[in-house]
C-alpha cells in the first residue's frame, strides 16, 4: 500500500460543510448523502468536501479536533510519552493535508495547525523509527505497536518489512554458505 | 434653588478615573486610565493640556504645585504642576497603588497599594517613609486627619483602620466593609474622608456609595454612588441638600469640590467628567428648618431607602472608646460612622446584560430610578426634594422593549449581524476604517455575496430571494431612509430609495413576496411593492417591536400597553396582502413568558408564524385551533451552561428543525468566528413525556400541528407536497393506533374509544379488529357503533347533496372550500385536486378549522369506508336494521376484506376473489341509502344506469371493473368466501393470493356432489340478480354525469351484497360460532 491509497481510504471520512446550494438527497453506493440545504451543516465524505469546495460551493466546517489550543495540547501528550498516543481521528493527517490544501481559508489558524499536526507527525515518526530500530538490534521476533495509524505505517511499513526480508537473507545466505561449506566437506 | 447639571462630556478612555481642582480653583485635573492626567480650564474646554503619567494612572493628588500620581509600574512619582515635567520617584510598592493623597499642608503624602501596604512619605524627602503593615487586602482609599496625626485606610479586608503616623500603629479597626480579594471586585472604593479644619468626623459610607468629600468649609458632605447618583448634604441640619443621577448611572468614581466651593466636579468609570455647579448656594438654603427626628433615619432617607441604594444605618458612636484613648482632642471628637447593611440588588432583568437588551437594560435601570425617586419624595423628612410626586408602591412598569430585526446582534456593536435568516446573512461593519455592510447567500444560486458601503448608516436590514432592504433612522440633516436593493429585477435599475416624511423614523421592516414594508415611529406600517411603488398604509395602535414577512403574510408585533413586574405587553397583527387581503390576527396579544421579552418574531419556512422569547421558549401560530400560541420548544433545555443560550434563525417544519446558532455565555453570536448552526427538535410541553403514552401523545399532536400548514397552504391555493400530507396521516394513525393498542393493554377500554375518535375510519376498522383479537368485546361493539354513527354523520350531508344539489354546492363552498372539489368532480379522480377559485372563495378561517376533518373523512371513503359498509346493506335487505347490525358482521368483514392489502393487486390479476373495487363513494350511497328509506332501493337505478353507461362508454376502467363484478360468480368463488375464514384461522399470515391458492386445493378435496351444489347455488344467484335487474328497469332520472360515476361505483357495490345475500346465514352461523369461541 502506497500513501496514496491511505489517502483514498481517508477520504471516506466524513467531514461537516455548510452548502450553498440546494440539492435532494443522493443516493450512491457507498451510501445516501445529503439532502444539502443552503445554510445547513451535513456531513458528506472527505472527497466530496474537497470537490464542492474547489467548485466554490461550500464552506468547510473544522473536524472538532483541528483546533490550535487541542492540538498542542496532543503534540505536548505525544512529545512526553514515550509510546504513541491515540490521535484525535485515524487519519488525522490525511485530513489536515487535504483540508488545510483545499479550504485553508475556512479554517482559522491554518498555518498554526499546520505546524502543530507536522510536529506530532514528526514525533511519532522518529518514535516509530526509533522503535523500529531497537526491534531489529534486538531481533526480536515480533512487536506491538499501539495508536498508529494508517499511513505512519505505510511510510516505515514496506521499507522494514523488506529491510527485514534482506537481513534475513543475508543472514540466511549466511548460514548456507557454511552448511554449503559443510556439504564441500 | 437646585444645583445645574452640566452635561457630561469625555474626559477619557473607559476606565476608573479621578479629579479634583487645583489649589485655586482655577481649572479641574482628571487622570484616567490612558495614563494621562488633564487640566481642564473648564468642562467646555476642548484642548485640555494633557501630561502623560503613564500607562495608566490609578489615582492622583494635587497640592502645592505637585502632581502625585500612582501609575501602573507600581510607582508613585511627582510631576510638576502645571508643567508636568517629572520630578521624581516618591516611593515604589510591589503592585499599583490605588490611592495617593496629600496631608493638609501637603508636606506628607500616603498611598496604599494592592500589595497590602500603605505609606506614608515625605514629598521633598522621598527617604523618609513611614510603612503601615496590617491589612490582609489591597487597600483601597486612605484619608489624613487634618492635624495630620491619624490615617484612616479602608481596605478590601473588610476593615477600616485608623493608624497613628508617629509610631505606625493600628489604632483601631472597624471591621464594616464587605471582604472581597481585589479591588476591581470590591463593590465601592470606599473612601474616606475627615472634616476639614475640625477633624470632627471621620465619614465613609459601607454601600454602594463609594465617594464621600466635604465640602472646603466643611458643613457639606457630598457623596457619590456606585450607580451614579450624587447627593449633598448639610451636616449640621442633616438635610440633603442636592440630588442628583448620572445621566448614564455610571459608577461615580472621583468626586471633588471647588476649593470656594459652589461646585463639585465628578468623573465616572467611563472616563466621563461632569460637574454641578451651583451647589449648596446660599439663596439654595431654605430655611426649611426640619430636622428628621432620628439622625439614622434622615441619613437613611437622603439616599433612596428602597432595594438599589443603601441602607445606611446610622452609626454615631459618640465616643469610641479607642480612639478616644488615643487623641489628645478626644472630647469633640466624635466619629461618624456609616455603616451599612450590604443588600442585593433586586435584578429587574435577570439576563446578562451581553444582550440585544442593553438598550433595554439602560432604560430599565433609569426607569427604576425615576421610580425610586418617587419614593423618596413623598417622605416628608426631605424638605428640599423639588418634586413632590405621590408614593407608589404598586407593580413597576416594565420599559417597553426597543424595535429590533428578528436575527439581529445589537447595533452597538461594531461588527454586527444585520440579519441572518433562511436566505443569506447580512453583516455590516463599523469601525474606523470602513462602514460597510456584507450580504452573503446561502444559496449562491439566488445572488453571489455582495458589499454595499454604508454611508447613510443603516442599522435595520431584511433580506429576501428577491431583494435587501436596508433602512436607517434620520439624522439632524437627513430623513430616514427605505433602502433597496432588488437584485431580482430584470431591468438595469435595480436600487430604489424611499424618504420617510420628516420626524418619522423607520423602526423595523421586513420583505414578503413581492412587497417591502416598514413600520415606523408614527406608528405606520407603509407596504411596498418590491419594485418601490407605495401601496397599502396602516396604523397600527403602539410603538412598533419587530415585524416580518413570508409569502403574502405581514406579521407585526407592536407594544399593545405597558407591561409592569418585567412582563411586555405585546400584540400582534397578521394581515393577508395577497390579492384578497384579510386580517388574520387583529391585534390579539402575544403570550410571552412571564418577565420575557421578544427576540425573534418570524415565519416558519412552510409561512406559519412562530417567535421566540427570551426564556428561550419557541411558540407557533396553531392555526388548528382558532389560531393560538403553542410553545413548540424550549431552547433552554438543550443548554449546557446557564448562561448559554441558542440564537434562532429560522423554523422548518417539514422536516421539523429549529436551526439556531449556540452561544456559549451569550444571547447572540459574534460574527467571527463564523459561527455554525445547529439543529435542536421540537417538543412541545406535553404532561409526563417520559412515559410512553406521554411521548406518544406529544408525537402525535406534534405531527398534527407540524402538517397545519399543509392545510393552510392548499386552502390558499399554494402548491404542496401531496405525499407529505399522506405520510402525516399515516404517521398519525400509526401513533393513534399504538396509543390504542397500550390503553387497551392498560384496560382503559374508555380511552380507547376517546382514541379511536381522532382515527380515520380505516384505522377505526382495525382498531375494532384489535379489540376484538384482545377480546374486548364491548369495546369492540363500542367502536362499531361509533363507525356507524361516524358513517352517518358522514352520509348526511352526502344525502343532502343529492336531494339539494345547488345548496349543497353553496353550503361547501361557504365553509368546506377543500371538500368542495371531492364532492362537485368526478370521485375517480385525486380528491385533492385544487379548485382554486372555489377555495378563494371560501371563507377561509372556519376553513382551517373544517379542513384537515373534512380530508380525513375523505380518505376514509377512498379507502375503508365501502370495505365494510356493504354489510349494512345486505343487513337491510334481510330486514334488520342497519343500526343493530351485529359487530360480528363487521368483524367478519373484516377478516375477509381487510387483512388483504393486495387486494388490488389481485383484482387487477382478474383474479376470481371478489372485493369491492374502488369502494369509496358508493359505500356513502349505500350507506346513505339505508339510513334514508325514502330513496328507491340504490341497487335498482344503478344497475338501470349502469346499463345506460356501458353504452355511453365514458369510463372504461370502471367498466371493466363493473363487469368484473358483475359476471356470476362461479360455484368456487362462493365456496371460497364462505371459506376464507377458516383458512384464515388456519394460515393468518396467508396473502390474498396465497388463499385463493390454498382455497382452491381445498376446494378439489371437496366431493363432487358438494361442488355441484356450490355451482349451482351459484348459477341460481346469477340469475336471480339479472332477473332483478331486468324488472326493475326503467327510465334513469336526469342526472349528471358526476352523479352518474357515483352511482355507477356504488352499483358495484350494491350488487355485491346481493350476490352475497344467499351466504349470509352461514356466515353468521360461523360468525356466532367464532363470537363464541372467542368469549
Amino acid at each position: 500500500m502506497d500513501p496514496a491509497e491511505a489517502e483514498f481510504l481517508a477520504e471516506k471520512e466524513l467531514v461537516t460543510v455548510i452548502p450553498n446550494f440546494s440539492l435532494d438527497r443522493i443516493y450512491l453506493i457507498g451510501g445516501d448523502l445529503g439532502p444539502f440545504n443552503p445554510g445547513l451543516p451535513v456531513e458528506v465524505p472527505l472527497w466530496l468536501a474537497v470537490n464542492l469546495k474547489q467548485r466554490q460551493k461550500c464552506r468547510l466546517i473544522p473536524p472538532e479536533w483541528m483546533d490550535a489550543e487541542k492540538l498542542e495540547e496532543i503534540r505536548d501528550q505525544e512529545r512526553k510519552e514515550d509510546t504513541f498516543t491515540p490521535m484525535p481521528s485515524p487519519y488525522y493527517m490525511e485530513l489536515t493535508k487535504l483540508l488545510l490544501n483545499y479550504a485553508s481559508d475556512s479554517i482559522p489558524k491554518a498555518d498554526e495547525i499546520r505546524t502543530l499536526v507536522k510536529d506530532t507527525w514528526d514525533t511519532r515518526i522518529a518514535k516509530l523509527r526509533l522503535s523500529a530500530d531497537s526491534f531489529v538490534r534486538q531481533q526480536e521476533a515480533h512487536a506491538k505497536l499501539d495508536n498508529l495509524t494508517l499511513m505512519e505505517i505505510n511510510t516505515t511499513g514496506t521499507f522494514l518489512t523488506q529491510a527485514l526480508d534482506h537481513m534475513y537473507k543475508l543472514r540466511t545466505n549466511l548460514q548456507p554458505a557454511e552448511s554449503a561449506q559443510s556439504q564441500d566437506f | 434653588m437646585p444645583s445645574t447639571q452640566k452635561p457630561m462630556r469625555y474626559g477619557h478612555t473607559e476606565g476608573h478615573t479621578d479629579v479634583c481642582f487645583d489649589d485655586t480653583g482655577s481649572c479641574i485635573v482628571t487622570c484616567g486610565s490612558d495614563g494621562d492626567v488633564r487640566i481642564w480650564e473648564n468642562l467646555d474646554d476642548d484642548d485640555p493640556k494633557s501630561i502623560n503619567v503613564g500607562e495608566k494612572a490609578y489615582s492622583f493628588a494635587l497640592k502645592n504645585g505637585r502632581l502625585v500620581t500612582a501609575v501602573s509600574n507600581n510607582t508613585v512619582q511627582i510631576h510638576t504642576f502645571p508643567e508636568g515635567a517629572p520630578d521624581g520617584i516618591l516611593t515604589r510598592f510591589t503592585t499599583n497603588a490605588n490611592h495617593v493623597v496629600f496631608n493638609r499642608d501637603g508636606t506628607k503624602i500616603a498611598a496604599g497599594s494592592s500589595d497590602f501596604m500603605v505609606k506614608v512619605v515625605e514629598v521633598t524627602d522621598s527617604s523618609q517613609q513611614k510603612t503601615f503593615r496590617g491589612h490582609d487586602a489591597p487597600v483601597l482609599s486612605l484619608s489624613f486627619d487634618p492635624q495630620d496625626v491619624f490615617l484612616t485606610s479602608a481596605s478590601c479586608d473588610g476593615s477600616v483602620r485608623v493608624w497613628k503616623i508617629s509610631d505606625q500603629t493600628c489604632v483601631t479597626s472597624w471591621p464594616l466593609l464587605q471582604k472581597c480579594n481585589d479591588v476591581i471586585n470590591a463593590k465601592s472604593i470606599c473612601r474616606l474622608a475627615w472634616q476639614p479644619k475640625s477633624g470632627k468626623f471621620l465619614i465613609f459610607f459601607i454601600d454602594t456609595l463609594s465617594i464621600v468629600i466635604w465640602s472646603p468649609c466643611g458643613q457639606y458632605v457630598a457623596a457619590g454612588s456606585v450607580d451614579g447618583c450624587i447627593a449633598v448634604w448639610n451636616v449640621d441640619t442633616q438635610e440633603c441638600m442636592e440630588r442628583m443621577k448620572h445621566e448614564k448611572s455610571y459608577t461615580i468614581c472621583g468626586l471633588a469640590w471647588h476649593p470656594k466651593g459652589g461646585q463639585i466636579a465628578y468623573t465616572d468609570t467611563e472616563g466621563n467628567l461632569g460637574l454641578l455647579e451651583n451647589v449648596c448656594n446660599k439663596d439654595g438654603k431654605k430655611s426649611s428648618g426640619k430636622v428628621s427626628s432620628a439622625v439614622a433615619k434622615d441619613y437613611n432617607d437622603l439616599f433612596d431607602e428602597d432595594d438599589d441604594f443603601l441602607n445606611t444605618d446610622l452609626i454615631e458612636p459618640r465616643s469610641s472608646p479607642k480612639v478616644v484613648s488615643n487623641e489628645e482632642e478626644e472630647e469633640d471628637d466624635d466619629l461618624m460612622l456609616a455603616s451599612g447593611h450590604p443588600r442585593h440588588r433586586g435584578a429587574i432583568i435577570e439576563d446578562d446584560e451581553n444582550s440585544l437588551d442593553t438598550a433595554l437594560m439602560k432604560v430599565n435601570s433609569n426607569l427604576e430610578k425615576d421610580d425610586d425617586n418617587d419614593q423618596d419624595g413623598s417622605i416628608p423628612v426631605l424638605p428640599i426634594s423639588t418634586t413632590q410626586r405621590p408614593f407608589y408602591d404598586g407593580p413597576v412598569p416594565t420599559p417597553q422593549q426597543k424595535p429590533f430585526q428578528s436575527g439581529s446582534t445589537p447595533s452597538h456593536l461594531t461588527h454586527r449581524f444585520m440579519v441572518w435568516n433562511s436566505i443569506g446573512i447580512i453583516r455590516c461593519y463599523n469601525d474606523e476604517q470602513d462602514n460597510a455592510i456584507d450580504v452573503e447567500f446561502h444559496d449562491t444560486s439566488i445572488h453571489h455575496a455582495t458589499h454595499l458601503p454604508n454611508s447613510l448608516n443603516h442599522t435595520m436590514a431584511d433580506l429576501s430571494s428577491e431583494a435587501i432592504l436596508l433602512a436607517c433612522e434620520s439624522t439632524e440633516e437627513l430623513a430616514s431612509k427605505l433602502h433597496c436593493v432588488h437584485f431580482s429585477s430584470w431591468d438595469s435599475n435595480k436600487e430604489w430609495t424611499v424618504d420617510m416624511p420628516k420626524d418619522e423614523d423607520i423602526e423595523a421592516v421586513c420583505l414578503g413576496q413581492g412587497w417591502a414594508a416598514c413600520a415606523t415611529s408614527a406608528m405606520l406600517t407603509r407596504v411596498f411593492t418590491i419594485g418601490g411603488v407605495q401601496k397599502e398604509i396602516f396604523s397600527f395602535p403602539g410603538p412598533v417591536v419587530s415585524m416580518a414577512g413570508h409569502g403574502e403574510q405581514l406579521l407585526v408585533v407592536y407594544h399593545r400597553g405597558t407591561g409592569f413586574d418585567g412582563d411586555q405587553c405585546l400584540g400582534v397583527q397578521l394581515i393577508e396582502l395577497g390579492k384578497k387581503k384579510r386580517q388574520v390576527l387583529h391585534g390579539d396579544p402575544l403570550p410571552l413568558t412571564r418577565k420575557s421579552y421578544l427576540m425573534w418574531v418570524g415565519f416558519s419556512a412552510e409561512g406559519t408564524p412562530c417567535y421566540v422569547d427570551s426564556k428561550g421558549i419557541v411558540k407557533m401560530l396553531n392555526r388548528g385551533l382558532g389560531n393560538t400560541w403553542i410553545p413548540v420548544c424550549d431552547t433552554r433545555e438543550y443548554c449546557k451552561g446557564k448562561s448559554d443560550h441558542y440564537w434562532v434563525i429560522g423554523i422548518h417544519e417539514n422536516p421539523q428543525q429549529l436551526r439556531c446558532i449556540p452561544c456559549k455565555g451569550a444571547r447572540f453570536p459574534p460574527t467571527l468566528p463564523r459561527p455554525a448552526v445547529a439543529i435542536l427538535s421540537f417538543k412541545l410541553p406535553y404532561c409526563q413525556i417520559t412515559t410512553e403514552k406521554g411521548q406518544m401523545e406529544e408525537q402525535f399532536w406534534r405531527s398534527v400541528l407540524f402538517h397545519n400548514h399543509l392545510d393552510y397552504l392548499s386552502k390558499n391555493g399554494y402548491e404542496y407536497d401531496e405525499n407529505a400530507k399522506n405520510e402525516a396521516a399515516k404517521e398519525q394513525q400509526e401513533l393513534l393506533m399504538k396509543l390504542f393498542a397500550l390503553s387497551c393493554k392498560l384496560e382503559r377500554e374508555f380511552r380507547c374509544v376517546e382514541l379511536a375518535d381522532f382515527m380515520t375510519q380505516n384505522a377505526v376498522n382495525l382498531a375494532i379488529k384489535y379489540a376484538s383479537r384482545s377480546r374486548k368485546l364491548i369495546l369492540a361493539q363500542r367502536l362499531s357503533e361509533m363507525a356507524v354513527e361516524k358513517a352517518t354523520e358522514m352520509a348526511a350531508p352526502e344525502e343532502d347533496d343529492e336531494e339539494e344539489e345547488e345548496d349543497f354546492r353553496n353550503h361547501l363552498n361557504a365553509g368546506y372550500s377543500s371538500s368542495t372539489t371531492e364532492w362537485s368532480q368526478p370521485r375517480v379522480r385525486n380528491l385533492y385536486e385544487q379548485d382554486m377559485e372555489d377555495s378563494k372563495e371560501a371563507d377561509a378561517v372556519e376553513e382551517v378549522e373544517e379542513m384537515p376533518e373534512m380530508q380525513k373523512f375523505s380518505k376514509k371513503l377512498l379507502g375503508q369506508v365501502g370495505k365494510f359498509t356493504p354489510i349494512f346493506v345486505s343487513a337491510n335487505q334481510k330486514d334488520s336494521t342497519a343500526h343493530s347490525a351485529n359487530i360480528l358482521d363487521n368483524m367478519s368483514k373484516f377478516s375477509k376484506n381487510t387483512p388483504t392489502p393486495n387486494s388490488r393487486a389481485v383484482n387487477k390479476q382478474k383474479s376470481p376473489v371478489i372485493k369491492p373495487l374502488i369502494p369509496k363513494p358508493k359505500s356513502k350511497q349505500a350507506l346513505a341509502a339505508t339510513f334514508f328509506q325514502p330513496r328507491p332501493p340504490p341497487a335498482v337505478d344503478k344497475t338501470v344506469e349502469e346499463k345506460e353507461e356501458k353504452a355511453e362508454n365514458t369510463l372504461p376502467e370502471i367498466q371493466a371493473a363493473a363487469t368484473e363484478n358483475k359476471r356470476p360468480k362461479t360455484g368456487f368463488q362462493m365456496w371460497l368466501e364462505e371459506n376464507r375464514e377458516s383458512i384464515l384461522a388456519d394460515n393468518p399470515d396467508l396473502e390474498e393470493a396465497d388463499i385463493i391458492k390454498e382455497g382452491m386445493s381445498r376446494f378439489r378435496v371437496l366431493s363432487s356432489d358438494e361442488r355441484m351444489i356450490w355451482t349451482e347455488k351459484a348459477k341460481g344467484g346469477a340469475a336471480s340478480n339479472s332477473a332483478e335487474a331486468k324488472k326493475r328497469k326503467r327510465p334513469a332520472d336526469a342526472k349528471n354525469e358526476g352523479k352518474e360515476k357515483r352511482e355507477e361505483k356504488s352499483k358495484e357495490d350494491s350488487s355485491l351484497p346481493k350476490k352475497r345475500k344467499p351466504l349470509d346465514p352461514s356466515i353468521n352461523v360461523r360468525l356466532s360460532a367464532f363470537a363464541f369461541k372467542q368469549s
